[in-house]
């Protein structure tokens, strides 16, 4: 658990572009959400390797979000009742239901229709944020962590010893 | 790859920790969104799964049958191996071994191999359709040389196993004086609350005659008329006095005479109410003697349902098992399903969620073989059969499945023939039946009664069967009849001192030709099976005169001993009802003394017959 936090740490504090990183936190989110052996996460992964995306968050994210799936199953069975059940969209789902491919991507299964239209919705706004977040944290909040007198007692601590293993700076955060 | 480690910040980077930090963010804007090597690492990453998919797809489809399999049974179902092959895409399976749940060390059926082809476009869609499948070398009850059992919680709603024991009507004569111990005799108790309730009578009526007008005071009511009479004035005054005096004695007697009538009739209700009563105690006795000789089942009609008792462990056993495999089998022909707004949404097997269903175009089930050939080779020979339309979801196919079943020349059975549907097509209205046609089946060593006392056995007999049964819904009917031929069956015990057994076993013994009718009824969980055999028959001829020899002796035994407790409370119950006439007749005295009295107009009455001017 520690070494997850010291990882998500170190890619927070790393140089690498802010959007690289929340993109890997959503790509994450989707592939995280939805049951793991659906077709579409062949395209999100065909994306998190083909995007410069940042492949440590992804990882760390991607078991945060397998986890919370388990927790979510209820309200994703919910959401993917209704909306398959929505009369507005019934010619849309008939179609899709003769397809092939989006059989096989099992969209009629509460589930994973529920899944996959929260985390679509949730997608950019949650893009967005990220992005906005990781620039005030690096701007603000790194300085201001760092002088605080829990920050001290970390830097003494083993969790300390950790993240100075893995990201090389020796200014801490 | 030494890149993307600059990018987030590796270790190979130590100038980052002296220069400023927006100086590594520009560098990194830089390199841009895209990394054509992440595209070769998705070919590859894809490639490897796709091998490895192919490489353990056998294993995985072998344990995927094995444990679907298991779990349905109950017992362990094992597979040789499993042959996915992608052109043609189909399936071959060797040595399909299902454990009977019961038998550990048995197997309940075993198929040498399973090969069909499946239509690949529709597996893509999820659907799995098989236009014909061939079941080779379909065994039953074939040894295991491992035990096949796993530990499992009961399965609800199984239905428990009967004992094959039976209960025939016991020969023992049982002793008169311990059946009169024990028993609690209704005629005792109505004796002695009648007689009670005669003697309050008695003495109600003693006081109310007491109260009611005696001759005494009838006789009075004459003799103050002929005062009167005798007394009489004349002048007009004197006659006026004298009618209004007889006047007065006339509405007196009236008045006495009524109550002794209504004192009458109330008493001639009361007893007609004893008498009743009283003709039930006169009864009593012989009616608890019948109730206590047909308690400990002395009747000669105990033998009229024994064959019955004697084959009901079989037929219900057989009956027990058929229901339990009719339960198993039950998930594969139709599936949970609900509507959830106008849409049909099966649950899956094993999962999460629903999957809702469209309209489609041509519907196919998710799961069909259209056609199943099954080549058995039984111990008696080969029986070949075909199984039409197994679907899970009939009302998608619009098809009921269908089997048959046949074999002639048979060892041991001259022809079978096993027909029937299990037509779940409208789920609310759903029927399946069955028909067995045995013909020529030679029947060798059946064990009727594995009871100590009366261990019976059908050594050998050769049977023409005809089954139907239907389920509909919850509701079980069946009919079986049976007729049996060059039978020989064997009762054990034949050195029983008792001379009703030794008479019911020899009739047994000789009896070579039989028919059973056995009817099943009622519900898949609470079943009855009633069994009629003219087997019964020969036993009532057999035995019925002992058994009705032995019944009128215990019945005088009985009836002496109920008079011997009843007797006594009787005679004196007897003794003082007829007491009770006695008060009958002194109301009908006094009331016919009441009649006699001087009737008529108080002029009349009066000397002369004088009459009043007005």
């Amino acid at each position: 658990m520690l070494k997850l936090l010291a990882n998500l740490l170190r890619v927070l504090n790393s140089e690498s572009n802010p959007g690289q990183i929340s993109l890997a936190f959503c790509l994450a989110m989707v592939a995280g959400l939805t049951p793991f052996w659906s077709l579409h996460n062949l395209l999100v992964l065909l994306l998190v390797l083909l995007i410069r995306v940042n492949l440590s968050a992804f990882l760390v994210v991607l078991m945060f979000f397998s986890g919370v799936a388990y927790l979510l199953d209820p309200l994703f069975h919910r959401i993917g009742l209704a909306v398959l059940t929505a009369d507005s969209l019934e010619g849309l789902w008939t179609n899709f239901y003769h397809s092939t491919l989006w059989r096989i991507e099992r969209f009629n299964n509460t589930i994973v229709m529920g899944s996959l239209s929260f985390s679509l919705v949730v997608f950019i706004p949650l893009y967005l944020l990220l992005n906005l977040g990781i620039i005030r944290y690096r701007a603000h909040v790194l300085a201001w962590v760092e002088r605080t007198r829990l920050m001290q007692i970390l830097k003494a601590s083993r969790f300390y010893s950790l993240y100075q293993s893995v990201s090389g700076w020796g200014v801490g955060l | 790859m030494k890149d993307e480690q600059a990018v987030q910040g590796g270790k190979e980077a130590p100038e980052r920790q002296d220069q400023p930090r927006k100086q590594g963010e520009g560098k990194d804007k830089n390199k841009g969104w895209i990394r054509w090597w992440g595209l070769g690492v998705f070919v590859l990453l894809t490639a490897a799964l796709a091998a490895s998919w192919f490489l353990f797809l056998d294993l995985f489809v072998k344990r995927l049958i094995e444990q679907t399999g298991t779990r349905i049974v109950g017992a362990k179902v094992e597979l040789t191996s499993a042959d996915v092959s992608l052109f043609p895409l189909g399936l071959t399976l060797a040595r399909l071994q299902v454990t009977n749940p019961d038998e550990p060390m048995t197997n309940v059926v075993e198929i040498g191999r399973i090969a069909c082809t499946v239509d690949g476009l529709n597996l893509l869609r999820r659907k799995v359709i098989i236009e014909e499948m061939a079941l080779e070398g379909l065994k039953l009850g074939t040894p295991r040389q491992t035990s096949g059992a796993v530990a499992r919680q009961p399965e609800k709603g199984t239905l428990t196993k009967p004992a094959n024991t039976i209960s025939l009507p016991s020969f023992e004569v049982p002793d008169v004086k311990t059946i009169m111990a024990s028993a609690d005799l209704e005629s005792v108790k109505l004796v002695e609350s009648l007689r009670a309730d005669v003697q309050s009578e008695q003495e109600s009526w003693k006081k109310r005659l007491a109260d009611l007008p005696d001759k005494a005071k009838l006789n009075e009511y004459k003799s103050r008329l002929e005062r009167l009479k005798s007394s009489a004035k004349g002048g007009v005054a004197g006659i006026l006095g004298a009618t209004g005096e007889v006047a007065a004695i006339q509405k007196d007697l009236e008045r006495d005479l009524a109550n002794l009538q209504s004192a009458k009739t109330d008493f001639e209700t009361r007893l007609a109410s004893l008498k009743q009563r009283m003709d039930q105690a006169v009864k009593a006795p012989q009616e608890d003697v019948r109730r206590l000789r047909e308690k400990y089942s002395l009747s000669p009609q105990g033998l009229a349902n024994m064959s019955g008792m004697l084959l009901k462990g079989q037929g219900g056993e057989r009956v027990r098992k058929a229901l339990v495999w009719y339960g198993k089998i039950q998930p594969f022909l139709a599936r949970a399903k609900e509507q959830r707004k106008g849409h049909e949404a099966v649950k899956p097997v094993r999962g999460k969620g629903l999957d809702v269903r469209f309209a489609e175009q041509a519907p196919l089930p998710d799961f069909l073989i259209r056609l199943a050939k099954v080549s058995a080779q039984l111990e008696a020979g080969d029986v070949t059969g075909r199984i039409e339309n197994i679907t899970p979801d009939q009302d998608v196919l619009g098809k009921p499945l269908t089997f048959v079943f046949s074999g002639e020349k048979l060892s041991g059975l001259s022809s079978v023939r096993l027909d029937g549907s299990l037509n779940h097509v409208a789920p609310a209205s759903a029927k399946d039946t069955v028909q067995l046609r045995l013909r020529g089946y030679q029947v060798q060593g059946v064990v009727l009664s594995e009871s100590a006392d009366w261990p019976v056995t059908m050594e050998k007999a050769l049977a023409d069967l005809d089954l139907q049964a239907s389920v509909s819904g919850q509701a079980l009917a069946g009919t079986m009849t049976a007729g049996l031929k060059s039978a020989r069956l064997t009762v054990g015990k034949q050195e029983s001192s008792n001379q009703l057994a030794k008479a019911v076993g020899s009739a047994l013994s000789a009896v070579s030709t039989f028919t059973v009718k056995a009817d099943v009824t009622g519900t898949l969980d609470q079943y009855e099976v009633h069994l009629t055999s003219d087997l019964d028959r020969v036993l009532k001829e057999a035995a019925g005169k002992l058994v009705q020899d032995y019944a009128d002796r215990i019945t005088k035994e009985l009836e002496a001993a109920v008079m011997a407790k009843v007797g006594g409370p009787l005679s004196e119950l007897k003794g003082s009802f007829s007491g009770l006439g006695g008060v009958g007749d002194e109301l009908a005295a006094r009331l016919a003394q009441g009649a006699g009295s001087p009737k008529g107009s108080p002029e009349k009455l009066l000397p002369g017959g004088f009459k009043l001017p007005f």
